[in-house]
């Protein structure tokens, strides 16, 4: 399986040494610059490529980790020859342009993966089987928080830019309406509201969304990126008719470090970092890698991408509106 | 200084009969209930004289009142005692409606009497210390609020607690108004808007009313907060519950769990039954048991030294009633299903004490 990789930042290098670890062959990189790309070009000994349509050529799959706002056209792109697509999170910038993703790709009979990772941590992953299992009754309410600092890259900061991004509702807190949806169930109405803590005038730093869930569940889910690097906590609180469950990525961390140091450089992009036999990244990448030649159901589909690009969309709209947001079934 | 208590429906009662009698120079004149069988085992559990009637134990002369009656009783107690000058604390929330609220202040601005609303979390050593270092301006300007007021399903002794005709509704009438209240302390600002959702699935075979609420305030100046205010805490949660909340500011973030200072037991006998009602949940196995400051006792020395000073107290019947009226806007919210405009009495602090 031969696999073309979109983008060279932390998620495409992240990708390619999973999908290494999978079995598959990385067939080439496609960067902005020959530069970004060329330690990753060198490491697996591919080109790197500023052709889109020859990187597809050479590939049977195509993984696009580039910014959000290039994500439809991409798809769109790789799946009129039929090729396989894993597509980052969010699946797009706007609903509009996921629902055509997905039509696209039913027409032309081809998979579309979306890649929800924080499915494929294990305190999330573990949440859900519990809840589903029973241990917590029926979902009352739940939090979830995902709280870090400004995304600092050196140059062409697409994050903090809403019109590439979507700003923290789409870009950070998508992670959390997937993870509240997959736990609760489909989501009906979305009230949002979005501040610039830090950084008067960006487009926000801080969000705090409130999901009512079909089931009758309402789910708070908070986004930061207005902390103090290097801060980067997840968690979440379940809570149902027979208990409830909670995770703090602080309480859960196993190593404490205190010596008397400067401290350490930190990345450009807040990420979580329990240590693990297994990166959730590398199990994420196995799993579509096994449904590409085995045709299996992934853990998060194209339509679960879809589904939280919607209450995404919904909350970026209940911001600029200041009103609850409906979500209906949609087309799918 | 006499102080009687009128209503011991509200489990408060117990504990602020406790603090009564530790604070040097107070006496409990005794206790006054609609259900004079409940007053009368109150009176024997505690040592205290009881009256067979709340205008009986008025006529004794008490300086001062603590009402911790069925919610919707608070108004006509206030006004009973207010009319014969005596002061007033009143259990939160104030009172069911703002209706009611209202009329207790201007009960007790018509009097001259002292009336305060008790919101001990003011009187929360963290709270309070995290509030002086915001005024201080050491910790930045804040911009939003991610906060937490969860516990357990009332007690089954007390069904009051979940008929909404005597406690103004489920656990947003009991957990929101507590942050409603820190919030407007923390900002110095009024609410304007108002986000409810509510929801019966905890205990949904036990009541009628809701169990699960998830409220957004937002102030004048554009701040918001976020607030669970549900019963959502499982029988066996290690404690009662708590109040927590994380403040955003320009300048990053402060987290305060105003119930964190516990030392944590894990008991397998039952050698935990009698640690107290502010301990622990009610079950054995792990507990939490609390050792930081008793905020009750603090906020009734508040009471007491305003009484002494004749002076407003730190918590008003007006903090009081604003609170109301975002609970109201609150319940407003959930029958509409959209954001709603905080309906203002348009009174302010300096007129209400």
């Amino acid at each position: 399986m031969n696999v073309g990789i979109i983008g060279t930042g932390f998620m495409g290098s992240t990708h390619a040494a999973a999908w290494k670890k999978a079995g598959a062959e990385i067939s080439g990189f496609l960067a902005e610059t020959e530069e970004e790309a060329s330690s990753l070009s060198k490491l697996y000994g591919v080109p790197v490529l500023s052709d889109m349509d020859r990187l597809v050529e050479k590939s049977d799959v195509i993984d696009i980790c580039s910014p959000t706002h290039l994500h439809h056209r991409m798809v769109l792109r790789a799946a009129v020859p039929g090729k396989s697509i894993i597509c980052e999170k969010p699946l797009a910038r706007t609903v509009e342009q996921g629902e055509e993703m997905l039509r696209v790709c039913r027409e032309r009979g081809v998979q579309l993966f979306a890649a929800h990772v924080v499915r494929y941590f294990p305190e999330y992953a573990l949440a859900k089987a519990r809840v589903a299992a029973g241990d917590i009754g029926k979902v009352g309410t739940a939090q979830y928080r995902r709280l870090s600092y400004r995304p600092k890259k050196p140059v062409g900061n697409w994050f903090l830019d809403e019109e590439k991004s979507g700003g923290i509702l789409l870009d950070l807190m998508i992670h959390d309406f997937d993870i509240a949806r997959w736990i609760a169930g489909d989501v009906v109405s979305v009230y949002a509201k979005k501040v610039s803590a830090g950084f008067p005038g960006s487009s926000g730093d801080y969000g705090s969304v409130i999901l009512t869930h079909a089931s009758g569940a309402l789910s708070h889910v908070a986004g930061a990126w207005a902390y103090p690097p290097p801060v980067f906590r997840t968690g979440f609180e379940i809570s149902g008719s027979g208990g409830m469950m909670k995770h703090d990525s602080e309480e859960a961390s196993p190593i404490e470090v205190l010596l008397t140091q400067t401290r350490g450089e930190v990345p450009d992009v807040g990420l979580p970092s329990s240590p693990l036999s297994e990166s959730p990244y590398d199990l994420e990448i196995a799993d579509f890698c096994s449904c590409l030649r085995d045709g299996n159901e992934p853990r998060v589909t194209a339509q679960d991408g879809l589904a939280a690009l919607r209450i995404a969309g919904a909350a970026l709209e209940s911001v600029t509106s200041g009103a609850a947001v409906m979500i209906d079934g949609g087309g799918l | 200084m006499k102080i009687g208590i009128l209503g011991t429906a509200h489990i408060h009662a117990d504990a602020y009969a406790g603090c009564l009698m530790t604070i040097p120079g107070i006496g409990i004149l005794g206790v006054a209930d609609d259900r004079p069988a409940r007053g009368a085992a109150f009176a024997q559990t505690f040592g205290i004289r009881h009256f067979e009637s709340c205008e009986a134990l008025l006529d004794a002369q008490p300086d001062g009142v603590i009402i911790t009656s069925e919610n919707s009783k608070h108004r006509i107690l206030a006004e009973k005692a207010a009319v014969r000058g005596v002061h007033i604390l009143c259990e939160k929330p104030l009172a069911t409606t703002p209706d009611d609220a209202r009329a207790m202040v201007e009960a007790a601005r018509r009097a001259g009497s002292v009336l305060m609303t008790a919101f001990p979390m003011r009187f929360s050593v963290p709270v309070r210390m995290v509030r002086d270092q915001l005024e201080a301006g050491k910790l930045g300007s804040p911009f939003c609020f991610n906060a937490s007021n969860q516990g357990m399903l009332p007690p089954g002794d007390r069904p009051w607690f979940t008929d909404p005709l005597l406690s103004g509704g489920g656990a947003v009438a009991d957990h929101l108004v507590h942050l409603a209240d820190i919030l407007r302390w923390y900002l110095g600002r009024e609410a304007i808007e108002v986000y409810a959702k509510s929801n019966r699935i905890f205990h949904a075979d036990k009541v009628a009313v809701e169990t699960g609420g998830m409220v957004v305030i937002s102030f004048e100046n554009g701040v918001f907060a976020s607030i669970d205010c549900s019963w959502s805490r499982p029988e066996n949660w290690p404690s009662w519950g708590g109040l927590s909340f994380d403040m955003i500011t320009d300048r990053g973030a402060v987290r305060v769990d105003a119930f964190k200072q516990n030392l944590t037991l894990y008991s397998t006998g039952d050698g935990v039954r009698d640690v107290g009602p502010s301990h622990g949940g009610r079950s054995a196995g792990l507990k939490w048991l609390y050792w930081g400051s008793d905020a009750n006792r603090a906020m009734i020395e508040e009471f007491v030294l305003a009484i002494r000073e004749g002076r407003p107290p730190a918590v008003t019947g007006d903090d009081g009633l604003r609170a109301v009226e975002i609970m109201d806007a609150a319940y407003r919210s959930i029958r509409k299903g959209q954001p709603v405009t905080v309906r203002s009495s348009g009174f302010n602090a300096a007129q209400s004490c």
